[in-house]
């Protein structure tokens, strides 16, 4: 299994984070989008590395055109000669349209034609041909030799494609390279709801599981002694109150039966009570959601769970010791 | 006179090429946005170097979010500690549509929209001011603490914009830092057009000349002997004609009342007629646009026609002897 950690937005220390993240054994860095451009850390990680892939987990699709997105998922793939992945996703409604100021409607459909768009792009710019792309939602048919990149030795990245309902998922599967599930998710849901909608879109295409990866940033509550597993403890649990509070995710909750949770944790969104929201996750809902153990048996109680599952995972276990950390990511590679 | 020059955009070349020229002295070093990211180079320029200034000139503003330009503008002037400039241009509605799958409106409008949006989200993240920002293209109504930027000690970047006609740059005056004017211009069109449209644009926001950087990278046609000196003018020549031939253009032709030719030299495009197109620049024409001498003539002739309205220029010295480049830029940055 592949192993992928974070690193954050300070460019400052992005060089050196990914090079100690290169030397613990990571498979990949990413970097996620939310206060800061999520393409920058890559580029100066992407300077500093020689093997790591690099990732964004996610960048926000629907903040942008296809077109700035072809073109930075050229430049990136180019100067990290084919490490970059370059992971999607939606965001909801109001951030798009309100923070963004950007078109929101039907978001698989909108999806599936932003990706079909980029590699309509960069099939013009790598195998030359015509750029013709006119969908419903964007229009791509203008090109010239002037607007073309010409270092096309690492051709486009691959996509990767965030999804949480069936309709998201199923356009991961049927035109993106892999799909991120996210975090904020349960076995049982992946089991039941994830995997059958992938399996939808590979039919579509004639694509097999082989071509394909999935990557699943698990919650994991982890620490070296009990004061450092209970502040893990409380991180997590207001990560997942958080999003529980999204009415989109609310299957999720379903899917343990917990769904009413959902408009309780929003009522409290509304209010401003950030803190409160975590109390109302209790230990079973949280063993649901992430993986709780001591550092040592962190890889089998992960692998146990996920291992025929996922092809790589994204834990954070920065809070543990170096030590401690590079046996996981050893002892996950492994497996 | 401050004096820039371009950074290309081979990701693996900004660190020599960045250093070299804060070597050579020059002020700042801009990128231009073709067939590449823009600002990227720029990323790893702040990485490489410690005082020279960094700015697009220019990025397509309409290609992009407001809201992701005030994230890319925030990043890079935070990293660089205060050096970016964020230069904006409209490109025409063929490119921002067709290319970029973006909207168009009423151009200078537009622009006026979006940057003042980008302002109205950097007043929410440095002041806390309420981002309440609802316009005819652009709006902004949603920002939580997750989505913004904690380091805020270099605040916003300076935001110029590019323009030839007199709404966008009366636009440039009002909402802009700055200004680049077209390389295609004459000191009649910005003594007659220019300079009051900025005039009645900074009157608008109770701002003066003061306040305000006009960066102009005129035509320069020199050599070190007559064959270098034919060859640059041939050059000067056809890109002239090229620019000429643009109906949005035609304005700059009439200040030297030569209107006329704009007309013929459309028509004369339309028929591939490229090389041709420049025998049409007569030597008065051309020294309407161009600065044209000697080596050491250069420095001089450009300080008395423009030194007491252009702040910056982003001319490019075609003479091939690095010593005499040196004392041009020497001699400009003295003037």
């Amino acid at each position: 299994m592949k192993v992928d950690t974070g690193i954050d937005w300070d460019l400052s220390k992005a060089g050196a984070q990914a090079r100690e993240l290169e030397e613990l054994g990571y498979s990949g860095i990413m970097t996620a989008e939310t206060s800061h451009d999520p393409f920058f850390p890559l580029l100066v990680a992407a300077q500093h590395t020689e093997r790591v892939e690099l990732l964004t987990s996610i960048a926000v699709a629907f903040a942008r055109t296809p077109m700035t997105l072809a073109n930075i998922g050229h430049d990136l793939n180019a100067t990290s000669k084919g490490r970059f992945v370059l992971g999607l996703g939606s965001q909801i409604r109001p951030h798009i349209t309100k923070r963004f100021s950007m078109p929101w409607s039907s978001p698989a459909a909108r999806m599936r034609e932003f990706i079909l768009a980029m590699r309509a792009i960069w099939a013009n710019w790598h195998t030359g041909e015509p750029l013709e792309f006119v969908g419903k939602f964007y229009t791509h048919s203008l090109m010239t030799p002037m607007f073309t990149p010409t270092n096309n030795e690492y051709g486009a990245p691959r996509v990767f494609l965030a999804a949480v309902g069936p309709r998201m998922t199923e356009v991961a599967g049927e035109v993106a390279d892999g799909v991120i599930i996210h975090a904020f998710t349960t076995e049982k849901y992946m089991r039941e709801t994830t995997m059958p909608a992938l399996e939808r879109g590979f039919a579509k295409v004639g694509k097999t599981r082989a071509d394909f990866e999935i990557s699943y940033p698990s919650f994991v509550v982890t620490g070296q002694n009990e004061e450092e597993m209970a502040i893990s403890r409380e991180l997590v649990c207001k990560q997942i109150a958080f999003y529980g509070s999204t009415p989109a995710y609310k299957p999720v909750l379903d899917s343990i039966d917990a769904g009413e949770l959902q408009g309780e944790l929003n009522t409290l969104s509304k209010q401003g009570r950030w803190d409160d929201m975590g109390t109302l996750i209790d230990d079973s809902l949280l063993n649901q959601f992430a993986v709780v153990a001591e550092p040592k048996a962190l890889p089998t109680a992960l692998t146990l769970r996920y291992g025929d599952l996922v092809d790589r995972m994204s834990a954070a276990y920065s809070n543990i010791a170096k030590d401690d950390q590079r046996a996981i990511v050893k002892e996950l590679t492994a497996a | 006179m401050k004096v820039d020059t371009g950074l290309g955009h081979h990701l693996d070349k900004v660190k020599p090429s960045v250093q070299a020229a804060e070597a050579a002295g020059y002020d700042g070093i801009r990128t231009a946005e073709m067939n590449h990211d823009p600002f990227m180079p720029l990323l790893l320029a702040a990485e490489h170097s410690e005082k020279i200034e960094l700015a697009t000139s220019i990025a397509v503003a309409f290609a992009r979010s407001p809201m992701i330009l005030a994230n890319l503008g925030h990043d890079l002037n935070a990293y660089s500690k205060g050096r970016f400039t964020l230069g904006l241009g409209s490109q025409i509605k063929p490119h921002v549509t067709k290319r970029f799958s973006m909207q168009w409106g009423a151009p200078a409008a537009q622009m006026k929209e979006l940057v003042l949006a980008m302002r109205a989200i950097w007043a929410n993240w440095y002041e806390g001011a309420p981002l309440e920002f609802v316009g005819k293209y652009y709006r902004h109504t949603l920002m939580t603490p997750a989505f913004t930027p904690e380091n805020k000690e270099y605040g916003a970047p300076k935001v110029i914009l590019a323009a030839v006609g007199p709404k966008m740059t009366e636009v440039a005056g009002e909402v802009a830092d700055g200004m680049i004017i077209h390389p295609f211009s004459t000191l009649e069109f910005i003594n007659t057009v220019t300079l009051p449209a900025i005039d009645r644009g900074l009157a608008k926001s109770g701002r003066s000349r003061d306040d305000f950087e006009l960066s102009y990278g005129n035509f320069i046609v020199t050599g070190r002997n007559e064959e270098e000196f034919a060859a640059s003018k041939l050059a000067t020549q056809e890109r002239i004609a090229f620019y000429g031939s643009t109906p949005a253009y035609k304005g700059v032709l009439d200040s030297i009342g030569v209107g006329d030719l704009q007309g013929e030299l459309n028509t004369m495009s339309k028929q591939g007629r490229w090389k041709e197109m420049g025998t049409l620049v007569s030597d008065d024409i051309l020294e309407k646009f161009a600065v044209v001498g000697e080596p050491g003539d250069i420095a001089p002739e450009m300080l008395q026609r423009y030194g007491s309205i252009v702040d910056r220029t982003s001319a490019s010295f075609p003479v091939s002897d690095e010593e005499q480049r040196g004392a041009i830029i020497a001699a400009l940055r003295a003037g």
